[in-house]
């Protein structure tokens, strides 16, 4: 009955699109964390505004997008899109789904880091004569960078894992190739091995890379 | 000794909400003094510092320094600050730079010295507040006393024409406020203008050439420190004194 | 308007669907969390047999995809140990897996959180580890355990989602029927959406309502002045 035995031979001709998919993840994980990064700058500024609408608009889309799961929004974008008259590729639409997402979660980290700054560290900058942006750039940001390192990095690993959901939507990432790799030649074992060795050592080496680059930046740290 | 006041402060008026911390208070400040605001906390003493650099707005009244008005959200303010320095009770420094680089970061973006001049007037201040074996340290590194030391040398940096010190000493362990307190002399000594809010009656007492007394946003009574110590005229300043003997 | 007015007759499949969502995540994360509780066990064993492979076991369900997970319990599994694997099965199998190692480290840091002072006042007073445990290190460490596990929760509810590319037939796989059903569009999927959300963010309100209370309860808890 059981006759399942471990072969990697049959994999070897798809081990070529394996490459292209890998730049398909890195490149929509990169772009996710670029674009929800200037998104979350955005909502974390809005989060302190003085106006209650516009707090209120912020909280709203943080809390909507972080109780709704990744999938959904990604199906949601993908069939909205030609709706609403926008020709899009699927690459393009889900970055927009996983922007949606993922912003929201930035908005939270790069809010904890604007909270980190003390007011005392505003007041000095103001009393040295600095001028806002001066200020911004010299002092809070500098600052906020150091704080949300950490959980930017962890960021980027949940990134490139929950990317393997825009499989769902036509995206030809690593999950994509494991499923046609897998239903083409019939080996699932061993592509589902491969996918997740791939992703494993991609998360490894991006943590890794984050405390390498991270101990050379902020010698100091803690 | 009859010369233009560098400061100007004309029955100003500071409210939070309803709440009225400084009551038309006036008073003057001329080159070369060291005034020290005195008095029980919460009267207002490290408001009227903050409303001299502009850090707080004002309800009423004015403040000029040299010549400029000063007002909270106005570009001109830039121009005061520029030449006024500031020393924090819980000294602000930059925990993202060394002691060097706090002092250096200021002296380049805003006066646009070249780095390397800055550097050296760091290196030269860092010495002369008994820091100089401590120039690469990151503030998180430094006891609350050299903290206080590198950021009163931030602030002599830029050559300011008036130092503000807000309660520099109130947040130190006893045992650091001495060298604070020894280096706040030295630059008493070189006959700069001072505005000192503090609690230390001594070095008010053989530092300050006046001394301010200030209760519930007014300025009950003032006169050379010495004097008003031994001799407080009025009640309430008698009471305030007689607290902080014992 | 119209389109909105036709979905509402598919409202009762949609309920039942999120009745199988919930009831498919509420049982992946109480499988979760007992396998939780045994890795984060071997975690502080202090025995290196045991705490390796239960550190190998989290860092590698961290480092991969719920989606490769899933994958491999519906696909892989059948060919490798020739058993039929339902796509519910699989599903639970993968949520429970993933649980299991966020629980690991929930708990390891509840049990961590409780001070070596209570660890010996116990045991000088003649109880066995497992005496400990469950009197003393446990009721103490659920201040530190609980409010994450809420998060946990939410969490796998969401990622249960993806049981619907396998064709298991909860919320979001009855969005997309009904999608194609109703000739496309895009509503139906921004109900399911909604959905979702009321449901996480009901949870997540009841969970930050449950750490306040349990804040205010446990005030004067670690008396041994560790915390």
């Amino acid at each position: 009955m059981n006759s399942f035995s471990f072969s990697l031979r049959a994999i070897v001709p798809y081990l070529g699109e394996l490459q292209t998919a890998v730049l398909v993840t890195l490149a929509m994980s990169l772009a996710t964390i670029g674009l929800s990064l200037a998104i979350g700058l955005v909502f974390a500024v809005l989060r302190q505004s003085r106006s209650a609408p516009l707090r209120w608009f912020a909280t709203a889309y943080v809390e909507f997008f972080r109780n709704t799961p990744l999938l959904v929004i990604l199906y949601f974008a993908y069939f909205m899109m030609p709706v609403i008259g926008l020709r899009m590729s699927p690459f393009q639409s889900g970055l927009v789904g996983m922007t949606l997402h993922f912003g929201a979660y930035m908005t939270e980290i790069l809010r904890a880091g604007l909270i980190a700054v003390p007011h005392g560290q505003y007041e000095a900058g103001h009393s040295q004569g600095m001028t806002n942006f001066q200020i911004l750039r010299h002092i809070v940001l500098p600052q906020v960078i150091r704080t949300i390192y950490a959980p930017l990095g962890n960021q980027l690993i949940t990134i490139i894992l929950g990317s393997s959901l825009t499989s769902a939507i036509a995206v030809n990432d690593i999950a994509a190739w494991m499923q046609t790799t897998g239903s083409d030649t019939f080996r699932y074992f061993e592509t589902f091995l491969i996918a997740a060795i791939v992703y494993a050592v991609l998360c490894q080496v991006i943590n890794l890379t984050r405390i390498y680059i991270g101990r050379a930046l902020f010698p100091d740290n803690r | 000794m009859t010369q233009a006041p560098v400061l100007k402060i004309d029955t100003l008026t500071k409210k939070f909400g309803s709440r009225t911390i400084i009551d038309g208070i006036s008073m003057d400040v001329t080159p070369g003094e060291i005034v020290c605001l005195v008095g029980p906390s919460g009267t207002g003493k490290s408001t009227l510092l903050r409303c001299v650099n502009g850090l707080e707005d004002i309800q009423g009244g004015r403040i000029v320094f040299e010549d400029e008005p000063v007002r909270a959200h106005s570009k001109k303010i830039i121009d005061v600050r520029k030449r006024v320095g500031m020393i924090f009770q819980q000294f602000n420094l930059y925990p993202h730079l060394t002691a060097r680089q706090n002092i250096v970061l200021a002296q380049v973006v805003v006066h646009g010295v070249d780095r390397r001049s800055a550097t050296e007037r760091a290196d030269e201040l860092l010495a002369r507040v008994r820091l100089a074996h401590r120039a690469d340290a990151y503030p998180a590194r430094l006891s609350g006393g050299e903290q206080q030391r590198v950021a009163i040398a931030r602030a002599l940096a830029t050559n300011p024409h008036m130092l503000m010190f807000d309660e520099p000493t109130s947040a130190l362990d006893p045992e650091t406020v001495g060298e604070v307190l020894a280096v706040m002399r030295e630059i008493a000594e070189e006959r700069r203008t001072m505005l000192v809010v503090t609690h230390e009656m001594r070095f008010a007492a053989e530092v300050g050439t006046r001394m301010v007394f200030m209760d519930q946003g007014k300025i009950v009574e003032e006169g050379v420190p010495r004097e008003l110590l031994a001799q407080p005229r009025t009640e309430r300043a008698q009471r305030f004194l007689q607290s902080i003997r014992h | 308007m119209h389109e909105t007015y036709g979905l509402l007759e598919y409202m009762p499949s949609v309920f039942r669907a999120l009745g199988l969502t919930i009831w498919l995540s509420w049982l992946s994360l109480i499988i979760g969390a007992v396998g939780g509780l045994v890795l984060a066990l071997m975690r502080t064993s202090g025995w290196r047999v045991l705490s390796v492979p239960a550190l190998l076991y989290v860092e590698i369900f961290r480092s991969i995809p719920i989606l490769i997970i899933l994958f491999f319990f519906f696909y892989g599994a059948p060919l490798v140990l020739g058993i039929n694997v339902s796509a519910f099965a699989a599903a639970t199998a993968a949520l429970s897996a993933h649980a299991s190692a966020l629980m690991t480290e929930v708990i390891r840091a509840g049990i961590e959180s409780v001070g070596r002072g209570q660890w010996e006042a116990a045991q000088s007073s003649g109880m066995t580890y497992g005496q400990v445990m469950r009197h003393v290190v446990g009721p103490q460490s659920m201040q530190v355990i609980l409010p994450p596990s809420v998060n946990i929760y939410i969490m796998i509810l969401k990622e249960s989602s993806i049981a619907s590319i396998i064709g298991y037939v909860e919320l979001t796989a009855t969005g997309l029927l009904i999608r194609e059903a109703h000739g496309g569009g895009f509503a139906i999927l921004g109900i399911i959406a909604i959905l979702y959300f009321i449901v996480c963010y009901a949870i997540s309100l009841a969970g930050g309502a449950l750490e306040r209370r349990m804040k205010i309860a446990g005030s004067g808890l670690h008396m041994d002045g560790t915390r």
